[in-house]
């Protein structure tokens, strides 16, 4: 017997016409990377899991409006995004960046302390260079999906993603100094 | 060295977010394999995605209430929402529109005073006052109305004598007349009747002596 996995566009289809079991798969499927998304730009674990909930509740509201199942993904993630960037302009007078803590300038670091320095390296980020680092390396979409999801043109993208790159590989290279002759001396093994 | 390229470097930013065309790629690989600079480039953006690769993805600290909790379940409006229901919808939304605009086209009905015991007192004392002076015109209007019945009865009683009498009167007077009437004719026509015979007798000599 072949076991098929349902696929999403399926799950949609039928989330759309009511089935809640299966809205529920897609939850299920979803949720820890629309967490993790929600996570680096709130910083705060809490609010990302209310705007996580909030994100699954009004997709679910919205579903029948979707036109494109094959867009459920850039779709799910455009309420993401307006929901944490909503909670971000209603506390924003009380953020600072300031306090913000800097990476590690040691250049050799356990998985555990680099984890911690690009947290903080991406908190040094504005939130709209964060958003395009959090899109495209976490999260995998193309530029043009990014586009959809940020309402915004690709071109912009690019050069919010491209500023955000430079700030990143300027602000982590303490970090990664320990790292760097090993992966030259890999890449010239490669080529 | 610096890279031959200038302006014309591939992006490489591009290039490591795998954002290059399958040709756009190979060139560029091509090029770095020989450029210096531009192979220092890549291997710094990689080694800064690298690091970034190193964020833990946090484990979710709860599931996502799922929409089949009770908070999250359809309301039965939301049901009534669906395509299938939205024909009949939009029919009785129709018909209760056109019951609305009818309702308040309609003159209102007065909105009754909010009720006030000193008022309603007054009003109840009003009441008895107009029942009992409606009974004592009641009784007096009786009295009016018995005697104007009478009188009425009366009038009428000799008006028809009256008319009776002149009735009879008249009828005696027209038979008269009639009789009065046939008699002249009779006369009238013996007369004439003797002119005839005479006239008759002198043009004929008949029975003249």
């Amino acid at each position: 017997m072949i076991f098929r996995e349902v696929e999403d566009r399926d799950l949609i289809a039928q989330a759309g016409r009511g089935n809640v079991d299966a809205y529920n798969v897609l939850v299920s499927r979803w949720e820890k990377r629309v967490f993790n998304y929600l996570l680096r730009l709130v910083s705060n674990r809490e609010d990302a899991l209310d705007v996580s909930q909030e994100v699954f509740l009004k997709a679910y509201q919205n579903l029948p409006k979707l036109a494109d199942p094959e867009r459920f993904t850039a779709w799910l993630f455009r309420i993401a995004h307006n929901e944490a960037f909503s909670l971000l302009r209603r506390r924003r007078p009380e953020s600072d960046l300031a306090d913000v803590p800097r990476p590690s300038q040691s250049g050799n670091l356990l998985p555990i302390e680099l984890s911690l320095a690009v947290e903080s390296a991406l908190r040094v980020l504005s939130e709209d260079q964060r958003e395009a680092v959090l899109l495209k390396v976490y999260q995998g979409f193309k530029f043009d999906e990014m586009a959809e999801i940020l309402g915004c043109p690709v071109s912009t993208v690019k050069s919010r993603l491209y500023t955000a790159l430079d700030l990143l590989k300027s602000t982590l290279a303490p970090a990664v100094a320990g790292g760097r002759a090993t992966f030259r001396e890999g890449l010239r093994g490669e080529s | 060295m610096s890279c031959t390229l200038n302006d014309q470097k591939p992006d490489w930013k591009a290039y490591a977010l795998d954002e290059l065309d399958p040709v756009a790629r190979r060139q560029a690989e091509i090029h770095a394999a020989a450029c210096a600079e531009c192979h220092e480039e890549i291997a710094s953006l990689r080694l800064t995605l690298n690091a970034l690769s190193n964020l833990r993805e946090e484990e979710i600290p709860r599931r996502i209430a799922f929409v089949s909790d009770k908070v999250f379940e359809p309301r039965w409006w939301q049901g009534l929402l669906r395509p299938s229901f939205a024909a009949s919808f939009s029919a009785a939304g129709l018909i209760a529109a056109a019951i609305l605009v009818h309702g308040f086209i309609r003159p209102m009905a007065p909105v009754p005073a909010p009720i006030d015991t000193a008022v309603l007192q007054r009003q109840m004392e009003q009441q008895i006052e107009k029942q009992v002076a409606a009974r004592v015109r009641g009784d007096v209007s009786q009295q009016i109305n018995e005697a104007v019945t009478k009188a009425v009865a009366q009038t009428e009683q000799r008006e028809e004598q009256k008319t009776a009498a002149v009735l009879a009167a008249t009828e005696k007077r027209y038979t008269e007349q009639r009789r009065a009437d046939f008699a002249t004719a009779a006369a009238n026509y013996d007369m004439l009747s003797k002119q005839l015979t005479k006239m008759y007798a002198v043009n004929t000599g008949v029975g003249v002596r």
